[in-house]
């Protein structure tokens, strides 16, 4: 079975035929070529595959797309500004060295973005329990809390 | 400390060359490459641990609409069906056994995962079910059933004084490492000989990035992307399997979304070419996360450990004996092995040491590198017997140890080299940042201590390295060191700016091409510094010696007043652009200066392991802990690891693999492992196999960074990355012993084990 769906994907409009099988991460990842999000457990454990919906941390693993019909869905190849100027999280974590293999970090990012907008002034143990979510098997953690804190500290969300 | 150079690029905090790419989503990985045509491959995995396969007919899900290609082991069209380390006893697919629950018997490409899904219900098999061999006890049982009834093709390597190897020694042990040194009756003349048993889980590598390559075969060439940690030794694998040359199989690998040692070696690869061959098709197969804990893990253990003290707490003799849970196939097993046994008795000073270490066959998902690589099970019963001992001694652990422990430059045993870093230095940091000495004892709060090690890069391993510069001054480093997350481009590019004086960011770091990227034995043993990096200085310098050389040429005077400057040429107070020199010269049309550089630790029969270590990697750990006696729960208050990374070339990124090992060894600690049910994998998946999480950090969670001069690496440096992992897990037990008095041997230090350990206290 298909359905036309809307979807406001970085500020771009796209109407796209779906499968009602399909998955968000297979539309952004295979049909819009945001390979951003990454698949790592498939079951919404992970995180490796958050996107932004509606400014909610998202599983888009685990999210069928005709779900989200009509919602304004942010990725990590959204938040760059003109001519590549990093988003302050990014900033953050681009300076903090957090990331390793990179796998997690885009997740990781979103994450960080969606706790920044609610809360813009987090403290250590608030940004430990809000990136508890997702899965970095690389860094220990440590620098992505040290990135976030950064962040909070350098204004985002304000 | 020794003096250090001074340096301008290498050794200072500098942002990591993938770091744009990896926050901008830019970064490209294996899971991210999609050809014309691709097809998607599916695997069908043995619903038993141990089998004949009788019967298997794939027919209908040939017919199936969609289905490109179909893969049994009738369609192997006289291939070498397998493939491993020292032994190959892999088969691509079922050949003519089922060896564990998740073994692969069949495989399709179709046009989506979905069609490739239904085509495998649509094949039929069957099988004549054999008696299981669940665990190391039952393979070892008199009259145990055998996974391998014949001899599968095998070698054993070299090996130098006081070691030895055999391949199967006894039925169900594929393989088995021994070393000795000193006198056997060195027991005899201690004051107590204590002997003691530890039992060590199994943790799954958990990479982010599952197991992934895409395959195709067009005019004769095999081309792969593959998410792999080892392309050359792979690629030479593949030759063998596919009997098919060398420099027609050429393997790209993009970003690696990590491995910790899953991703050497065939994992994915054999599958999607013979796919992509049968198809005439591009073929990408993907394993999902559950897939990967049915095709690598780390080795469970059961270990013994033997040692003879005097009552001062001299030591003097120390025996072991350990078996590896290998699964059902060799892996990587003999090379664990080897480690394993060859730490088991530690940096400490021995007049006798004696070690052997089988790997077990069992019905289980296969056990391969992981890092740590044995260094994890050694260091976990080593160490834990240490407090143990001072505990029966009445001395203080921290005592014990600098008593004992080896000092700089001592070798590590006869023949081998010396320690490169001042052990007891590292212990004293760790221990007073934890405030070990003179603390305030609270009742179920305690403190224990551990030093982990390894050897680090690799056994008789060569690395070779090229360096271009064109006209213009972009520099290219060619080199075949996989960037799977630990920060290796940043590194080398970094040592390659320090010395031709140039900035980083000139320094371009190709992906690794084995059709045009020089040789490296793989990307693992923490050898990326320690062995690539003096390749990549080697070139550096060579390639820097031909720029200076051209330039006296040029300016007629000797190659003794020049130095280069960015990328000009200085002489005195001139300054001399080279592009300009260099295009009065070829023209135009420019040039492009080449060096190349190659390092390898010599042979040397003297040494055990036939090359003596390139670099001793040490993980110094403490923790503090607080136990619930009513629940068994252990919080860790306080994890303090510290390793020496020589010189660093990069502070931030030594940290975050110190911190990175350290969490993992935590986890392996209180609460990952491999759970079966008989031959069954309990949580084979993320929801059930739990890792740590942010939310488990210890509230006081500290890592030093050392950096005592005295690596063999470019600059004083050497590896870092799996150190910390080793000293977590005894840590956490001594600290746990200290609080409250029990002795937990097996890992994970879970609550119920906790709980069975104040029981067994209560009860005597
Ligand atoms: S891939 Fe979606 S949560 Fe893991
Ligand atoms: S950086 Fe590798 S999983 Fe987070």
């Amino acid at each position: 079975m298909t359905e036309q769906i809307e979807l406001f994907v970085n500020d771009e409009e796209h109407f796209i035929t779906v499968d009602t099988s399909e998955m968000l991460v297979d539309v952004l990842r295979d049909r819009l070529g945001l390979k951003g999000a990454k698949i790592g457990c498939d079951r919404g454990v992970c995180g490796a595959c958050t996107v932004l919906v509606n400014g909610d941390p998202t599983a888009s693993c685990s999210t069928f797309a005709w779900r989200v019909d009509g919602a304004r869905i942010v990725t990590i190849e959204g938040l760059a500004g003109e001519e590549g100027a990093l988003d302050p999280v990014q900033q953050a974590f681009f300076e903090a060295g957090a990331l390793q293999c990179g796998y997690c970090t885009p997740g990781m990012i979103l994450l960080a973005k969606s706790l920044l907008a609610r809360n813009p002034h987090p403290d250590r143990a608030e940004i430990t329990d809000w990136m508890g979510a997702n899965i970095c098997r690389c860094t220990g953690y440590k620098m992505i809390i040290d990135a976030v804190e950064i962040a909070a500290a350098t204004g985002e969300g304000q | 400390m020794t003096d250090m150079p001074d340096l301008r690029v290498a050794g200072v905090q500098a942002p990591r060359k993938d770091a744009r790419e990896k926050v901008t989503g830019a970064a490209r990985y294996t899971v991210d490459v999609d050809l014309p045509g691709m097809l998607h491959a599916k695997l069908l995995r043995s619903p038993v641990a141990h089998a004949r396969l009788t019967r298997i007919d794939a027919r209908a899900a040939r017919d199936l609409p969609g289905v490109h290609a179909v893969l049994t082991r009738d369609d192997l069209g006289g291939l070498q069906p397998t493939y491993g380390y020292f032994i190959k006893d892999q088969p691509i697919v079922a050949m003519d056994k089922l060896r564990y629950v998740g073994d692969p018997i069949a495989a399709v490409a179709a046009q989506d995962e979905v069609t490739a899904v239904r085509a495998l219900e649509l094949i039929t098999f069957e099988y004549e079910e054999l008696d299981p061999v669940p665990d190391v006890a039952s393979a070892l049982r008199v009259g145990a059933v055998e996974l391998f009834e014949d001899a599968p093709m095998g070698i054993v390597p070299a090996y130098g004084r006081g070691a030895s190897a055999e391949l199967r020694p006894r039925p169900n042990v594929c393989y088995r490492f021994a070393y000795e040194t000193g006198e056997d009756d060195a027991f005899d003349h201690c004051d107590h000989v204590f002997e003691d048993d530890f039992v060590f889980g199994r943790q799954q590598h958990f990479h982010l990035e599952p197991f992934v390559t895409v395959a195709r075969e067009e005019n004769g060439q095999i081309e792969i992307w593959t998410s792999s940690q080892n392309p050359f030794p792979l690629r030479k694998e593949l030759s063998r399997v596919f009997q098919h040359p060398e420099n027609r199989i050429r393997v790209h690998v993009p970003y690696v979304g990590a491995g910790y040692g899953a991703k050497n070696n065939c994992k994915t690869e054999p599958i999607a070419i013979l796919l992509a061959r049968l198809s005439g098709r591009p073929v990408r197969f993907c394993m999902t996360n559950e897939e990967n804990f049915l095709t690598q893990t780390q080795h469970a253990a059961k270990i013994r450990i033997k040692t003879g003290v005097m009552a001062d707490g001299t030591f003097v003799a120390r025996a072991g004996e350990i078996l590896l849970d290998s699964g059902a196939y060799a892996d990587a097993s003999p090379l664990v092995a080897e480690k394993a046994g060859y730490r088991l008795h530690s940096l400490y000073k021995w007049r006798h040491v004696k070690t052997v270490c089988d790997c077990v066959m069992t019905n289980t998902s296969p056990a391969g590198p992981f890092r740590g690589f044995g260094g994890t099970q050694a260091s976990w019963a080593s160490e834990s017997q240490i407090d143990m001992i001072a505990r029966r001694l009445n001395i203080d652990p921290y005592d014990l140890r600098l008593k004992n422990l080896l000092a700089l430059g001592d070798p590590y045993v006869p023949g081998e080299s010396g320690m490169d870093s001042d052990i007891g230095e590292g212990l004293r940091l760790v221990a007073d940042r934890i405030g070990y000495h003179g603390r305030i004892r609270t009742p179920g709060r305690g403190m224990g201590l551990s030093i982990g090690f390894k050897d680090s890069g690799g056994v008789n391993k060569p690395a070779s390295a090229r360096i271009k510069i064109s006209t213009t001054g972009a520099i290219y480093l060619q080199c075949g060191s996989i960037e799977i997350g630990q920060g290796i481009t940043t590194a080398l590019s970094a040592i390659t700016a320090e010395i031709l004086n140039a900035p980083a960011e000139r320094v371009h770091y190709p992906d690794v091409d084995t059709d045009h990227t020089p040789f490296d034995q793989g990307t693992n043993a923490s050898s990326g510094i320690v062995v690539m990096g003096q390749a990549v200085a080697r070139a550096a310098n060579e390639v820097k010696a031909r720029v200076l050389e051209f330039a006296a040429g040029q300016l007629d005077c000797d190659v003794s007043e020049l130095t280069l400057d960015d990328w000009n040429i200085r002489r005195g107070n001139e300054s001399h652009p080279l592009n300009l020199m260099i295009m009065r010269t070829y023209g135009g049309t420019g040039f492009e200066f080449t060096g190349e550089g190659y390092h390898k630790a010599e042979m040397d029969h003297e040494a055990p392991l036939e090359t003596r270590c390139v670099a001793w990697e040490y993980g110094w750990g403490a923790a503090e802990v607080e136990v619930d006696e009513q629940t068994g729960l252990i919080k860790v208050l306080q994890l303090v690891v510290s390793g020496d990374a020589g010189r660093a070339i990069n502070p931030a990124v030594c940290r975050g693999q110190d911190e990175g090992s350290a969490v993992m060894g935590l986890g392996g600690a209180l609460f990952e492992t491999m759970l079966y049910d008989g031959v069954t994998l309990a949580n084979g998946n993320a929801l059930t196999y739990r890792v740590p999480l942010a939310t488990d950090l210890p509230e006081n969670f500290v890592s030093i960074l050392q950096e005592q001069g005295h690596g063999p690496g470019p600059f004083g440096s050497k590896g870092v990355g799996e150190g910390c992992m080793l000293p977590v897990a005894s840590a956490i037990a001594n600290a746990v012993e200290d609080a409250i008095g029990v002795r937990v041997t097996e890992m994970p230090l879970t609550p119920e084990r906790v709980l069975a350990a104040i029981d067994a206290r209560n009860s005597t």
